[in-house]
């Protein structure tokens, strides 16, 4: 959770107001004060209570956009990545195999320069069926080029919706972008949020502009030619080119954020909870932070100085930072709301990254043992968390753990 | 609030009234590098300059993608995008919305922007199907969906789509010593399919390369007419059909003359029969046996008598059994 | 290592497609004859074929494995012992359709290679279009008409054995002639086959050509730029508009040239070129109309120039003209240069017309010179030539 940590007197002057809503439809009030033009929409639970919401705002004047009901996900999201390249912002989003139904507009986006918003409404893939939380839907893109974000609050969500549309569409950028939201435990439950002001969000988000890679009858360009082995490496050149920047700019798009709304997000890549003199550290994404602050602060009054480092960006990885951070510690817990069968070690995807990361930049080696647990909209629980630090602190005094383990499993 | 159609209003792009009256500007030219008489390229050339320079196309996977546009060259003369095989309706859906609300918010300049999208048969009959009648059911967006039908997914070298002829060979469909026929499927009939489906589509056409005034008359219609349309071409193809390039002209007339392919536009519901297919429905000409047109083409050549007769009786049925004849299948009842 | 050898086909894409696998078939398993070991495949960038764009297909033999695989380490070839061309008109230029620029028909041939063309010309004529080059080469003909097909009716004229008997007399380290006897005997059975190798082989001949023999010209090229100067989002810049253009003699401007595409030129897609008469044409529109590779220019005078860079040979305008002998396909090889027609007439009209009726009569009128499957029965009909001219040699 973000804290005000603007002055009493200019806080009284800044007129936002208060309301008591989901995930959900803070994106969809993002979106209203984002001003978006191309809104396509499909039924999938958890994510769509978002169009749901949207429609409203259309239907009450309140949204002025062109909203369209689309027959199939992969029809969705062409529509919104050509409504994008013909110069409309445009918003989107999916669940589970929904996601996956649209993954040939996914692939291209990055390349085309489609800074497209979406909200992924995290949900397991079905088969076996399920609408719970998983996280592996958004990963699916984590090669493609596109930026990924996961947020734990309503306030987050309704605040990096509007981070999201300066990141993605920002000329040195232009690529698009996934807030993920878990499913049920975000997308459906109600928190309190400050709503921003149009005025501060017409100060903080220009206008889309693309440039002369729009599509007009004024600018006569081909996009997309087919390119051959002559041409698609300079062009995956070209978006790795983005990657080396992409991390510059969100620092510098969080500095903006916090001068004009006065909501400091710190660190805009991982938020740190009760590091400062941890031994160990639990680190993982979404809204698993509930109860695992809530566990820590337990453990804290039983003497065991354990911290969570929340990761908010997976895309960019921000290797080298989290590395620091993380070298600090004894032993460290990645908490994987993912699987990846048959990775190095059978963890899950984020606990790999953040080895890797390790490996190349941290001094020291400490343990990094990967969890598997909350799949499928299983809760993470407070014992849950205590169980795992508890492995985490075996591993911090040299005894050997698994490098694998699933928590809150019936054998 | 008035309507619950918010129709945008369009433009009246004027038949050209014969072919001295057709402009020279090109908008399609040479950057391409389709086979010797490509009839999917010349249908390319026709819609673009019927469109004009106030156009935006976006071309969905398929030969007249990979063999038009190499990256670096490319024929176009208007804004192009690519879309995916499937995509063809939702792409012209997103164009067309785009430039529709950035003129509403005054963020564009408020003038009709021609937007079509095409698609080969299997991008349009096959994949990209439920995209495209999604697009026919909104009656607000100016679009038009051109589907160039070469009767085979032929980028890929010639494979069997829901439009290739019953027995046709292609790459998945070759005859074999046990199997001489490997596709007995008729072709769809998706004009009517996308007519009768979608009551508020105020414009679908058939259309040859075979007869170009009409062809670009058509598309310069289906611009003007409001709302989403759609348009079928049938498209002679000297590498897949496998005939000598010279024929290309002469196949597509062919087919209008056997009454493999009937020429028609229905106009805000009203059915219009024109060329020869005119005259073959009241009974002016007659049809030329099917015969004259599958054995000019290599990929019937395996055909025996009891394969062309078939072909001619389907084809008789269309004139002589249809609701419709030509166009809608169904047989009517008859109280005797 | 053992030695390795190479042998690259160039063909008219999709007419010759079957034959051209035939041939690098033929050569892997005649030389699999003599215990060699080989692969054959198609250039990488030819596929999807298109009707007429050049295309190549390579056979690779060596005696071991691992001389094999060192001829593999690269996908193309860039060094082939022999160079077979399908169809002379091929000379003019080999590059597969997705490249830039124009690449010659020796361009893989290593120096004392050696080229064999399919052609009913003699070697002076043909070294009029092979481009000259640096390193030495010999040059050899197996006579006869190009052979075209197509996707699904193959036309069974024995150029594919012919060929092979050839090889074995050009490269008869690659295998012996018996070695192909062997195969077309065991493989193909049939006895005239390989009695049409055997003349092939017999009367076979190359000749060297020295360095700087032929073609002058120069050849077209384009420099591929880097990831930094492409523009973003795989975008480039379209077609610009075309406009009027000026009469040669007279200095009017009218009619309408549009703009012709700077990176593809369509001179290597050509077996044949139409030749107009614009005195007799009557300005119906229709060429220019059912090009459909926009390849007509509007003269100010109203009629039809045949631009030659976008031009690929097809002859849909020949078919659709209503004027006898207005428009008229001819044999490609019959010109060395891309000139335009109009701009000819306009500056000397009779003797124009006079080179215009030769031409007529001397080119190859289309019912040889086009390509590809007319009516069931066709190929039929038109082999037993083709087995006269095999077996004369």
């Amino acid at each position: 959770m973000a804290t005000l940590t603007v002055p009493v007197e200019k806080r009284k002057k800044i007129q936002e107001q208060e309301a008591l809503i989901t995930g959900a439809e803070a994106i969809a009030i993002a979106c209203k004060l984002a001003n978006v033009d191309v809104v396509t929409a499909y039924p999938i639970r958890p994510y769509d209570t978002v169009m749901q919401y949207i429609s409203q705002l259309v239907a009450d004047g309140e949204m002025d956009c062109e909203y369209i009901v689309a027959e199939g996900e992969h029809s969705q999201f062409e529509i919104v990545k050509h409504a994008s390249v013909c110069g409309a912002r445009v918003f989107c989003g999916s669940s589970g195999v929904g996601w996956m139904y649209a993954m040939e507009a996914l692939t291209v986006s990055p390349a085309l320069r489609v800074p497209m918003v979406c909200m992924v409404g995290n949900r397991a893939l079905d088969d076996p069926g399920a609408f719970g939380v998983e996280h592996n839907d958004a990963l699916a893109v984590r090669d493609l080029g596109w930026l990924l974000t996961w947020v734990d609050s309503a306030q987050e969500a309704l605040d990096t919706a509007l981070i999201a549309y300066r990141v993605a569409e920002d000329q040195r950028i232009l690529v698009p972008l996934a807030i993920s939201c878990d499913g049920a435990f975000l997308t459906h439950s109600q928190g309190l949020v400050k709503v921003p002001t149009p005025e501060q969000v017409k100060k903080f988000l220009p206008p889309y502009n693309r440039g002369n890679l729009l599509l007009h009858p004024d600018n006569v360009i081909s996009v997309a030619p087919q390119a051959n082995e002559d041409w698609v490496m300079e062009i995956r050149r070209q978006n790795y080119a983005i990657t080396e920047i992409t991390c510059d700019v969100i620092r510098e798009v969080y500095a903006e954020f916090e001068e004009i709304f006065g909501r400091k997000y710190g660190n805009p890549f991982f938020e740190e909870y009760m590091t400062e003199d941890a031994d160990v550290v639990l680190l993982g994404m979404g809204t698993m932070s509930t109860p695992v602050k809530v566990a820590i602060r337990k453990l804290r009054e039983q003497g065991q100085k354990v911290g969570f480092v929340r990761l908010r960006w997976f895309r960019p990885f921000a290797g080298p930072e989290i590395a620091k951070s993380l070298e600090r510690f004894k032993a460290i817990g990645v908490i994987d709301r993912d699987f990846s069968f048959g990775s190095p070690n059978l963890s899950g995807v984020v606990a790999t990254e953040v080895r890797s990361a390790m490996y190349t930049g941290a001094a020291t080696r400490p343990p990094v043992l990967g969890f598997i647990c909350g799949l499928g909209g299983r809760e993470v629980t407070v014992p849950d968390v205590e169980t795992m630090t508890e492995k985490v602190f075996q591993a911090a005094k040299g005894k050997a753990q698994p490098l694998t383990q699933w928590i809150g499993l019936r054998s | 609030m008035s309507t619950f159609v918010e129709e945008k209003p369009t433009q009246n792009l004027e038949a050209f009234h014969g072919v001295k009256k057709v402009p020279h500007e090109e908008y399609y030219t040479s950057g391409h590098r389709t086979c010797q008489a490509c009839e999917s390229a010349q249908i390319m050339k026709l819609m673009a300059k019927a469109a004009g320079p106030r156009t935006v196309v976006l071309g969905s996977t398929g030969c007249m993608y990979v063999a038009n546009t190499s990256y670096y060259a490319t024929p176009w003369g208007v804004p192009w995008m690519h879309t995916q095989l499937g995509s063809s309706g939702s792409a012209a859906l997103g164009a067309a919305a785009a430039f529709r609300v950035q003129m509403r918010k005054g963020a564009m300049k408020d003038e009709p922007i021609n937007v079509i999208a095409f698609c080969g048969d299997g991008g349009g009959a096959d994949m990209g199907l439920g995209a495209i009648s999604a697009t026919l059911t909104h009656p607000d967006y100016n679009l038009l969906i051109l589907m160039y039908d070469n009767e085979s997914y032929a980028n890929t070298d010639i494979q069997i789509s829901g439009t290739s002829p019953y027995g046709a060979n292609t790459s998945f469909s070759t005859p074999g010593k046990v199997k001489r026929i490997m596709n007995h499927r008729w072709k769809k009939n998706v004009a009517p399919l996308m007519m009768v489906g979608h009551p508020t589509c105020k414009y679908v056409g058939t259309i040859s390369t075979s007869y170009p005034l009409q062809a670009m008359n058509a598309v310069r219609k289906a611009l003007s007419v409001g709302g989403p349309a759609f348009i079928h071409c049938l498209n002679p193809c000297p590498k897949g059909w496998d005939f000598d390039p010279v024929l290309s002209f002469e196949l597509g007339e062919l087919a209008v003359n056997t009454g493999i392919w009937p020429l028609y536009e229905i106009e805000k519901g009203k059915l219009k029969l024109y060329g020869k297919t005119k005259d073959i429905a009241n009974g002016r000409f007659k049809r030329l046996p099917v015969r004259e047109y599958l054995l000019k083409q290599g990929r019937f050549a395996h055909f025996v008598d009891e394969d062309i007769e078939f072909f001619q009786s389907k084809i008789d049925e269309m004139w002589n059994k249809w609701l419709v004849p030509g166009v809608i299948p169904l047989q009517k009842d008859l109280e005797d | 290592m053992g030695q390795l050898f190479a042998v690259e086909i160039i063909y008219r894409g999709v007419f010759q497609k079957t034959l051209a696998k035939n041939i690098t078939r033929g050569i892997v398993l005649a030389a699999r004859n003599q215990g060699k070991l080989g692969i054959s495949f198609g250039r990488y960038g030819d596929s999807p074929e298109r009707n007429g764009i050049p295309a190549k297909s390579f056979a690779i033999v060596a005696n071991d494995e691992q001389t094999l695989e060192a001829g593999m380490a690269q996908y193309e070839p860039k060094q082939v012992d022999v160079t077979v061309v399908l169809d002379d008109t091929l000379c003019k230029g080999a590059e597969s359709w997705a490249w830039y620029g124009l690449q010659p028909v020796h361009h893989a041939l290593k120096p004392g290679g050696t080229l064999v063309v399919v052609s009913l010309e003699d070697k002076p004529a043909l070294l009029k279009t092979i481009h000259k080059r640096e390193e030495p080469y010999k040059l050899g003909i197996v006579k006869g008409a190009a052979s075209f097909s197509g996707m699904w009716v193959f036309k069974d004229d024995h150029t594919d054995v012919r060929v092979l008997g050839v090889i074995a007399k050009a490269l008869p380290e690659l295998f012996s002639f018996k070695s192909v006897e062997d195969y077309i005997n065991d493989k193909l059975k049939s006895g005239l086959k390989a009695t049409s190798a055997r003349n092939a082989y017999d009367r076979f001949a190359a000749v060297e050509v020295k360095p700087g023999e032929g073609n002058p010209e120069k050849l077209f090229n384009y420099n591929l730029p880097g990831w930094q100067k492409m523009r973003d989002g795989v975008s480039i810049a379209g077609q610009p508009q075309g406009g009027p253009y000026a009469d040669p003699v007279t200095g009017n401007v009218g009619g309408f040239r549009p703009a012709r595409n700077e990176l593809f030129k369509k001179y290597s897609t050509r077996t044949m070129r139409p030749v107009v008469n614009f005195k007799t044409c009557t300005k119906c529109t229709l060429c220019w109309l059912n090009c459909p590779d926009a390849s007509f220019d509007v003269t100010p005078d109203g009629t039809y120039d045949v631009n030659l860079e976008s031009c690929c040979g097809c002859g849909v305008c020949e078919q659709v003209c209503p004027v006898k002998d207005c428009v008229s396909m001819v044999n490609e090889s019959e010109f060395h240069d891309n000139h335009s027609q109009w701009e000819a007439f306009k500056k000397d009209q009779d003797a124009y017309l006079k080179w215009l009726e030769t031409t007529i009569q001397k080119a190859e009128p289309i019912g040889e010179r086009a390509h590809g499957f007319r009516y069931r029965g066709q190929y039929q009909e038109e082999v037993p030539e083709a087995l006269e001219i095999a077996a004369r040699g």
